[in-house]
């Protein structure tokens, strides 16, 4: 930079002394010119200033002719005449303009001098004359004397007049030749400094030659190497944009021209804004770019806008340089939507590949494992890094046939496809049931490059499938043991052959009949589940009072409770318990856990039950002392077709279903159920309701149907 | 025993006491068998000894000890250990079916059953016993 300075600097005083050449040569033309003319002026009115001496010389002879007995008369004439001639150089003198000389003075002295010259001239002419009259009238000789006496000393004045008017003619001609001798000089000395300035120009113009003739070979060098560059800058890959501080657009190559679907002249002079998406314009700052000083260029990410308004992402890439000492940027743009969207496709697909819940397992061609995606870890506990290099036989339960694999590679090697149920083994030796898809993946040219396994376990499919399977085979066992018992104490009655004995005979009618209701509640809650599963269930909320509802349970089911020897025992609470539920549902979630703390209660037991206020919501509760559940069984108490064992449902005479219906129907109206055992000593299954709020005031007959979001509060 | 190829006394366990009163009626009325009907295993093995059944009558689905365990202990005794079983059930799948002839089971009575035709199906069951028995001996 300071070195451009120096350089301008240098341009700057060559410039000025050229210039002051040109002026001082053109002045000294100039003055050489002046001087030339003046000197032929002065060496004219030099000449004239002789003919004016001549001419002065004869003015003073009339004076001094008339002595020698002139005629007067032709003396008077020949003054007038000289004095004629004299007047007529003396005023050319005054052509003289060019001739820088003040003679004004000498003239007035001259004038003067002729004038004084010319009376005293006269005087001696009539002097002359007079006393040539005297003579001839005959006068005395006094007074002839005193005339000549009077006209010598007039022209002894003359004379002397005379005398300065030479004086004077003398020192003009002095002057004259001292203003030659010095124009003279002057010429000499502009001469020379002529011949300084032609050896100067001379020696100029060769070293300018000398230099032009460089130049001109650097300039077509330069012309060349620039044509060469720019044929470059055109044809690479990326875009390039040159802009000012300011950030106006300077030039653009090829590239950046059809990357924004413009040409250079359009955008040229125009601020590299406008080439960006509104949005991402004020991101833009020239000054965001530094000089080329750091080992990097600020990149940064840019949305570009075509001359067509559409979009694009850029990568733009900004180096600050300068350039005869005036800041250029560099902007090097990279079209990088491409890029970004194969980008955003690959990152869909990893994510897809990380979060999907089918375990995924990619094999070269030879079958060893590549890749595993988090799935595939969480179903077999094989990390990625503990697979990789292994062939999928390590996950192999042993629980497969050797006609099994055989089939599975004959189908893959065939059809480049298998898919099914298979058992495989995880880390921890458990053995699962998985839906195994196998594909071969080839490439362009059909050859197979990678094996593709999409698993997903269905072992808690299996499993409750297994379960379906089991309920099947409880509901027709459940099915069939009463008609079993219909069907045969019907067929004994009708043979007759308890006819002999009728208390055989009504107990034949009890069997029966007893095995018809368990039929019918077996259907009943086999229809309520099946409501429920499909979520039909209608509810129909009021204001229900538990005061009236809980006792009106218990009272219903102490005949029943009194076959298997067991009291219900009521504690009395509060007379104003109301919740919003369905009068019905509640009943039969009530009868449900009468019916099951009777079930397990043992002979001669007591159950309690109570409804409590607690915080918000209602308590009811079912408390029994029978034998309690299992720590193991816990969990699955409220699910379907549950029993702490299989085998005890005849007896206990239930479905399994009770407790599920229970909890689903609970949950519904908005409470929670739930238990507390202590095996041995008591069981306390309870629910919970809201406390029934002023403003759900449901009027008699407005009917609410929950769904299986749960209770929302009735509209005021 | 005796060399009277008649059944008599049958060892009957079955836990829902309504059919386990139909089939005793329809064995006892319609067949004239002696039987002895016990609602548990335990029960069983309480009167077994003592009644010295000619063939077991098995349920197999029952709380705490089915059938299968149900004929595992009473084969221990030797009032039974000879007896041949038969299961009356309505688990009589392929896999089932297996299971029962692997413990040794004689045949199978499938629920439901005809109370009138049951004691003839028993009948059966005991001459086809007692002639392979003999053609065994023999």
């Amino acid at each position: 930079m300071i070195a451009k300075e120096r350089h301008n600097l240098a341009y700057g005083v060559a410039g000025l002394l050229i210039l002051a050449f040109f002026v001082w040569t053109f002045n000294l033309l100039f003055s050489i010119q002046n001087n030339w003319a003046e000197s032929n002026d002065v060496t004219a009115m030099d000449k004239d200033v002789h003919a004016l001496f001549d001419q002065w010389r004869n003015l003073n002879r009339p004076g001094n002719d008339v002595l020698e007995n002139y005629e007067v008369a032709v003396q008077k004439k020949a003054l007038t005449r000289y004095l004629q001639e004299y007047r007529q150089a003396r005023s050319l003198l005054e052509f003289h303009d060019k001739a820088r000389v003040d003679l004004s003075e000498y003239y007035r002295d001259m004038d003067a001098a002729a004038l004084e010259v010319e009376t005293l001239a006269r005087r001696v002419l009539d002097l002359a004359e007079e006393r040539e009259s005297l003579r001839l009238a005959g006068a005395d000789a006094v007074m002839i004397s005193a005339a000549e006496t009077e006209a010598a000393t007039t022209m002894a004045r003359m004379d002397q007049a005379f005398q300065s008017g030479l004086d004077t003619i003398a020192s003009i001609d002095q002057l004259l030749d001292q203003r030659l001798l010095d124009l003279d000089g002057a010429r000499r000395a502009g001469v020379g400094s002529l011949y300084l300035i032609i050896i100067v120009a001379l020696f100029s113009s060769a070293l300018s030659l000398i230099l032009l003739r460089r130049t001109s070979t650097q300039g077509e060098a330069l012309r060349s190497s620039s044509r060469h560059l720019n044929a470059i800058v055109d044809n690479v890959i990326d875009g390039i944009v040159t802009v000012d501080e300011r950030g106006n657009i300077e030039s653009l190559n090829r590239t950046a021209e059809k990357m924004f679907g413009c040409s250079s002249d359009s955008v040229i002079g125009r601020n590299f804004r406008s080439l960006l998406q509104p949005e991402s314009r004020p991101l833009y700052d020239p000054a965001d770019f530094e000089f080329e000083s750091g080992p990097s260029s600020r990149i940064s990410e840019f949305t570009g806008m075509r001359s067509d308004n559409s979009e694009f992402s850029m990568e733009l890439e900004g180096t600050r340089i300068s350039v005869e000492g005036r800041p250029i940027i560099i902007h090097i743009l990279r079209d990088v939507s491409e890029r970004k969207r194969s980008a955003k496709r690959l990152q869909l697909a990893a994510t897809v590949f990380e979060n999907t819940s089918e375990g995924i397992m990619i094999t070269d061609r030879q079958g060893s494992i590549l890749s595993t995606n988090p799935a595939f870890t969480a179903i077999t506990g094989f990390a990625a890094d503990e697979v990789l290099g292994q062939n999928p036989r390590i996950l192999q339960s042993g629980l497969q046939t050797r006609d099994f694999y055989e089939e599975m590679w004959r189908s893959i090697t065939g059809t480049g496809h298998w898919q099914g149920e298979i058992i495989n083994r995880r880390k921890n030796g458990e053995a699962y049931t998985q839906w195994l898809n196998i594909n071969a993946v080839k490439d362009g040219g059909g050859q197979v490059t990678h094996y593709v396994g999409v698993t997903f376990d269905i072992s808690e499919l299996k499993a409750s499938e297994r379960m379906k399977d089991e309920f099947i085979a409880t509901v027709s066992h459940e099915l069939r043991t009463p008609l079993t018992s219909i069907h045969g104490s019907l067929s004994l009655l009708d043979s007759g052959t308890a006819a002999a004995s009728p208390e055989k005979s009504a107990e034949l009618i009890r069997i029966a009949r007893g095995n018809s209701q368990r039929l019918v509640r077996l259907i009943d809650d086999i229809l309520s589940i099946a409501k429920i599963e499909s979520e039909k269930m209608k509810f129909q909320l009021r204001s229900v009072n538990l005061s009236e509802l809980v006792p009106g349970a218990v009272e219903a089911n102490q005949e029943y409770a009194k076959q298997y020897g067991v009291h219900i025992r009521m504690e009395a609470g509060e007379d104003d318990a109301r919740v919003l539920a369905d009068k019905d549902r509640l009943m039969q979630v009530l009868t449900n856990l009468l019916s099951n703390a009777v079930k397990h209660s043992p002979a001669d037991g007591t159950i309690g039950v109570s409804y409590r206020r607690n915080d918000g919501y209602w308590r009811v509760s079912v408390t029994d002392n029978g034998p309690g559940i299992p720590e193991s069984f816990r969990g699955e108490v409220f699910k379907k077709f549950a029993q702490a064992d299989g085998s005890d449902r005849r007896k206990q005479g239930g479905t399994g279903l009770g407790l599920s219906i229970s909890k689903a129907i609970i949950d519904r109206l908005g409470g929670h159920i739930g238990f507390d055992s202590e095996p041995g000593v008591r069981t306390c299954f309870y629910f919970d309701l809201p406390v029934m709020q002023q403003h759900w005031s449901v009027e008699a007959g407005a009917e609410r149907f929950v769904t299986s979001a749960g209770l929302s509060a009735p509209a005021e | 025993m005796t060399g009277d190829d008649t059944l008599h006394r049958i060892l009957y366990v079955e836990d829902d006491a309504d059919i386990r009163k139909i089939v005793s009626m329809s064995l006892e009325m319609v067949g004239s068998y002696t039987v002895a009907s016990c609602g548990s295993c335990a029960e069983a093995l309480q009167v077994v000894d003592d009644f010295g059944p000619e063939l077991l009558l098995l349920d197999v689905m029952m709380p705490d000890v089915d059938g299968p365990a149900t004929l595992r202990e009473l084969r221990k005794r030797t009032s039974a250990e000879n007896a041949p079983a038969v299961f009356i059930t309505a688990k009589v799948q392929a896999g089932d079916m297996a299971q029962y002839r692997r413990l040794g089971v004689y045949d199978v009575i499938v629920k439901p059953f005809d109370p009138m035709v049951l004691p003839e199906r028993v009948g059966q069951i005991w001459q086809q016993y007692r002639s392979g028995a003999y053609d065994h001996a023999g």
